[in-house]
């Protein structure tokens, strides 16, 4: 489905199948799994089995017995290393080994290292560690005026300036409050034809990517190599480098493909640990996860979302409140971020002039929460949404029409007050509309098989301001390379990046190079994260391959080549040096403007550089008898400005619906005492094959990002946006009950059900 | 390095003689499917594991009975028996079964005999097998004995099969005019483990009930037959309410336990829909020749 008209090299705009795909599917693709280096260390840790508590003792000799075991150190030894040993990228809080105190069940206490993993994991097992318990928290709400305290005073990084007043603060689990004021909600709310006023709830979930976590540091004679499964090579480079107190350059991260990372290999994880047991042992030492261990070391907020709207007589939404409370976990990691970046959206894509957002990140003893595809706006698309359904039918005005009339146009402000352009909501919600053939009359089902159908559609601001530098290297005889440090973890970013660089320098996106990310070799990027390496770094390779294809142009013209002339790039090298010699090197880099909002109203003119708007329609059957749920139809659409490559994002659209479909509907981390319950797949199911529903369209609006690389922004998350809203308006349009709280399990189906009939199910 | 003793021996008679009777540590292992997971999440180590991949062929047969019986031997891959045509021919449910049981990976590495001594309660074979009214064939150093797999299974991951004894056979008896069905419940995804097995076979005697067994798995402790619920079908008509009361006598009688598929509430709702649905499906669908 290619509706835009093609660029003129015919490069962008192609569904060129991805360049890997060949390598991949043989087998041949290289991942740091299958890296093994002369005399390297296998780590295995300890891990904490009580979710807060102070460290009485640590023994270790018992484990240090094994045979085959190389050393066991605990966070003391790291010590000597690292004087400072923690880390993170908004709050350095996390110890690299638990200090002192454990703050999550699973938080690593002691690591063992052997030439065998067998044998590292019997000693990791024998470390044997006394606890003096401490009072815990889990719940986000109760977090927020708990006497139990996570930390027992905040470390913000000091990366992020409007962090920084938190510096020192005592006895609180608030990482980070986020306020906006806009209008005036108290009046709207006292001048309100309706109210309506409701609290959603979202589970913890795991990002679940098949390749587990795996860093292998590598000492080198003054420095230290580090493979990763990362997705943000430049800031493990400069985080280690922090750690340790290096210069940048004694630090390589190489980074080859990813077996997927969806938010969970962001920002610095097994990284430190690896880097401190290289240097502490002079050996390589490989940490590789179990897919178990996941399960404790990153996830998805839980959260918790109060909305209140006022709503005038003619339908249109007046007023506003939001308080969201993100349950962050232990550790900080990008959580505060999430409650920014994500929170100034909370009152979704519509035209409201007061309105009010509290939105709080709190730190309780749960495995930390990160980013997650889609960076919180999920969490809060699929409490407006639900919202919105609820007002609609409050009102008996039909859902899509409801927001028809409040939808945010463009040029209208935002809650930040930042305008909206090129934001292609309307466009969304009409395509949906359309694909669901919203106006005709609808099957309800019969009998014990209801139907119903629901739309849901969200948006999301751009994590800015962030820098991506690309180089583009013309070789002497016309090939060339791509050097960058996105990474690609399956959303297809070197095919995507090859056809920019391709479309620039008239040439076949096959025969362009893409370098993977090695801190030795390719330039700056912040991290591939966000849905932000298309507009960011594709920007910087469209500046990079400009530059050198203007150098070129420049020494064609020095060897007296004429201004048009077909001559190829070969022989003008050779001209110019003699030979097959010499390079031409492009460089692009690239920071889009942003002002940060204001630290009392929470506003900002320009919050972004752009928008991405997803959004998502169902039918569904519900088995009344049962409670089950099951998707006959989902649509997705979505605005990701001009498609650089339309087949990879029809895919990257239908696997964030099927992934945000597994949150929707069952996957779910149980927790006993902060004990994950069930952290494997055998416990914790996502998505099978069996769970596609039969018929998915997803759909590319005829839209164009201005400042966007060839008018192209981002689009990984945005198929998130929709789906939980939808199917929990499809479920309440088909049997006439309305779910509150994620996972939409055909239990909760069903009791909800029957309490409607007056025939509860008991506990 | 963490070692164990891998045995590979060549006669049924070798593998008995290399198991223990006292050693929990010392164990068969067919297509290691449920074992290796076992051993992988540190729940079981071995001193020594027995493979029976090489004992005599015979073990891995599948054979009908001239008088419409079938012998199906123990080490046969669950894919061998899903696409095997005396199977077919005898108990098309089973076949049905397997489509949805686990995934094409793992039915073409498990064997029979696994499935059934691994004494997992949410395993489908085991409800399907009782109902048809089949029985293991067992070998022991003492000799030979034969057990219904419907009193296979004594708890949770529990059968009465000594350490030392093998699953050699399943015999499936004639299913001449039985009728079969077998459906499962699953609430997270689809290929989840089940939430609720329900197996039923009826004998149909001119519109009415003569025979019936029907087992339920999974939401119980242990593979169980719904004796009173049997009780209550038979000599019943074939019909709706019939259905309709088997399945209200079912959800009383069936002991459930609530885990993170669903409280013992709501499968206990579950049990009454789903077997009203699977008598519905047999008692609907055509008898065995």
């Amino acid at each position: 489905m290619t509706i835009h008209k093609p660029m003129p090299a015919g490069q962008v705009g192609r569904s060129l199948p991805r360049l890997e795909s060949r390598e991949k599917v043989t087998g041949r693709a290289d991942y740091v799994h299958n890296i093994r280096l002369p005399g390297m260390l296998i780590a295995k840790v300890a891990r904490s089995t009580v979710a807060h508590g102070r460290i009485v003792s640590i023994d270790t000799s018992a484990a240090r017995q094994v045979e085959g075991v190389f050393a066991v150190y605990t966070g003391e030894d790291i010590r000597k290393i690292i004087p400072e040993p923690y880390y993170g990228p908004a709050f350095h809080d996390q110890p690299i080994l638990a200090l002192g105190k454990v703050r999550h069940v699973g938080e690593p206490v002691a690591v063992a290292l052997a030439r065998d993993a067998h044998a590292a994991e019997q000693a990791a097992q024998l470390v044997e560690v006394v606890y003096e318990e401490l009072p815990a928290v889990f719940d986000e709400v109760e977090a927020m005026d708990s006497k139990a305290i996570v930390h027992d005073v905040l470390k913000p990084a000091g990366t992020f300036p409007d962090l920084k007043h938190l510096h020192g603060k005592k006895n609180t689990n608030i990482a980070l409050d986020f306020h906006l004021r806009r209008g005036d909600v108290d009046k709207a709310f006292a001048g309100a034809a309706h109210l309506f006023e409701h609290e959603f709830h979202t589970q913890q979930v795991m990002h679940t990517p098949l390749e587990p976590m795996v860093s292998l540091a590598e000492p080198t004679r003054d420095g230290l190599t580090i493979h990763t499964s990362s997705q943000s090579p430049s800031f493990v480079r400069i985080e280690i480098a922090r750690l340790l107190g290096w210069p940048e350059n004694r630090v390589q991260v190489k980074v080859p493909y990813l077996g997927g990372g969806f938010g969970a290999k962001l920002y610095i994880k097994l990284e430190a640990l690896v880097a401190a047991l290289a240097l502490l042992t002079r050996r390589p030492v490989k940490w590789s996860l179990t897919m178990e261990e996941q399960f404790y070391t990153i996830s998805k907020h839980a959260t918790t979302f109060r909305i209140k709207s006022a709503v005038d007589a003619a339908g249109k939404i007046t007023g506003r409140s939001c308080a969201v409370y993100w349950n962050g976990g232990a550790y900080a990691d990008i959580g505060p971020r999430v409650t920014q970046k994500s929170g100034f959206t909370a009152p979704g894509p519509y035209d409201i002039e007061n309105v009010a957002i509290e939105s709080y990140s709190l730190y309780t003893n749960r495995p930390p929460a990160g980013a997650l595809r889609g960076f919180g706006i999920p969490q809060l698309v699929w409490a407006y949404e639900s919202h919105t359904d609820l007002i609609a039918r409050e009102l008996n005005i039909d859902p899509v029409e409801f927001r028809r009339m409040n939808i945010l146009r463009e040029g209208r402000p935002q809650a930040t007050g930042t305008a909206m352009k090129d934001a292609a909501i309307d466009l969304v919600l009409e395509k949906l509309a359309e694909r669901m053939n919203w106006s005709a009359p609808f099957d309800r089902g019969g009998g014990t098989v209801r139907r119903g159908r629901g739309v849901g559609i969200g948006f999301k601001a751009s994590i800015s301001p962030t820098t991506s530098v690309a180089f583009v290297n013309i070789y002497a005889d016309g090939s060339c390379a791509l050097y960058m440090s996105t990474v690609d973890m399956g959303q297809g970013s070197d095919t995507a990046m090859a056809q920019i660089v391709a479309e620039v320098l008239q040439v076949q996106a096959e025969s362009v190079r893409v370098i993977h990310p090695d801190t030795d070799v390719t330039p700056y990027d912040m991290a591939t994260l966000g849905s932000r390496s298309t507009f960011h770094m594709g920007n910087a390779v469209k500046l990079a391959a400009e530059d050198a294809k203007q150098k070129l142009e420049a020494m064609a013209r020095s060897v007296g080549v004429p201004e048009g002339s077909n001559l190829e790039t070969r022989e003008i090298f050779k001209k110019k040096y003699g030979m097959q010699a010499g390079n031409v090197m492009g460089v692009g880099s690239y920071i889009p403007g942003y002002k940060s909002p204001d630290s009392v109203s929470g506003m900002s003119d320009n919050i972004t550089p752009f928008w991405m708007i997803g959004g998502t329609g169902v039918e569904i059957e519900v088995d009344t008898e049962t409670g089950h749920v099951k998707l006959t139809k989902l649509v997705n659409a979505a605005d990701m400005g001009r498609p650089l490559n339309p087949r990879i994002v029809e895919t990257q659209l239908s696997g964030a619906a099927i992934m945000q479909l597994g949150f929707t509907m069952f996957e779910n981390m149980e927790f006993d005492a902060g004990q994950v319950t069930n952290a494997s797949f055998a416990d914790y199911k996502i998505p099978g094959i069996h769970d596609i529903p039969p018929a998915i369209e997803n759909h590319i609006v005829l839209a164009e990002q201005g400042g966007g690389p060839f008018g192209a922004k981002g689009v990984g998350e945005s198929a998130t946006f929709g789906v939980s809203p939808a199917i929990a308006n499809a479920i309440h349009d088909a049997v006439g009950v309305r779910l509150t709280d994620l996972p939409l399990t055909a239990e909760s189906v069903l009791r909800a059900i029957r309490l409607k009939a007056g025939n509860p199910i008991g506990d | 390095m963490i070692s164990f003793e891998l045995a590979e021996p060549k006669t049924l008679n070798e593998a008995i003689a290399l198991l223990d009777a006292e050693d929990p540590e010392v164990r068969p292992i067919s297509g290691g499917t449920a074992l290796m997971l076992m051993m992988k999440s540190g729940v079981f180590r071995p001193s020594r594991l027995v493979s029976l991949q090489k004992v005599e062929a015979d073990y891995s047969r599948i054979e009908r009975g001239s008088n419409g019986s079938l012998r199906i031997g123990a080490m046969a891959s669950l894919s061998q028996v899903e696409h095997s045509d005396e199977v077919r021919r005898v108990a098309p449910v089973i076949e049905k079964t397997m489509r949805h049981l686990s995934n094409v990976r793992v039915r073409n590495v498990a064997r029979l005999g696994g499935n059934l001594a691994h004494g997992d309660p949410h395993m489908d074979l085991p409800p399907v097998l009782s109902s048809l009214g089949a029985k293991a064939i067992v070998a022991g150093p003492s000799g030979q004995r034969e057990i219904l797999i419907e009193a296979l299974f004594s708890g949770y991951y529990e059968t009465v099969l000594k350490r030392d004894e093998l699953i050699t056979f399943v015999e499936v008896p004639p299913q001449a005019g039985w009728s079969s069905s077998y459906i499962k419940c699953t609430t997270r995804s689809a290929d989840d483990w089940p939430a609720l097995g329900i197996a039923c076979s009826l004998r149909i005697e001119g519109g009415s009930i003569g025979d019936v067994r029907l087992m339920i798995s999974a939401a119980t402790e242990k593979l169980t037959r719904l004796v009173s619920t049997e009780k209550v079908l038979r000599g019943q008509k074939v019909n709706e309410a019939t259905f309709e009361r088997a399945g209200e006598s079912a959800m009383a009688e069936a002991e459930v336990i609530g885990d993170s598929r669903g409280s013992a509430s709501y499968k206990s709702e579950l049990v009454r829909v789903y077997v009203r649905r699977a008598l519905r499906q047999a008692g609907l669908g055509e008898t065995q020749p």
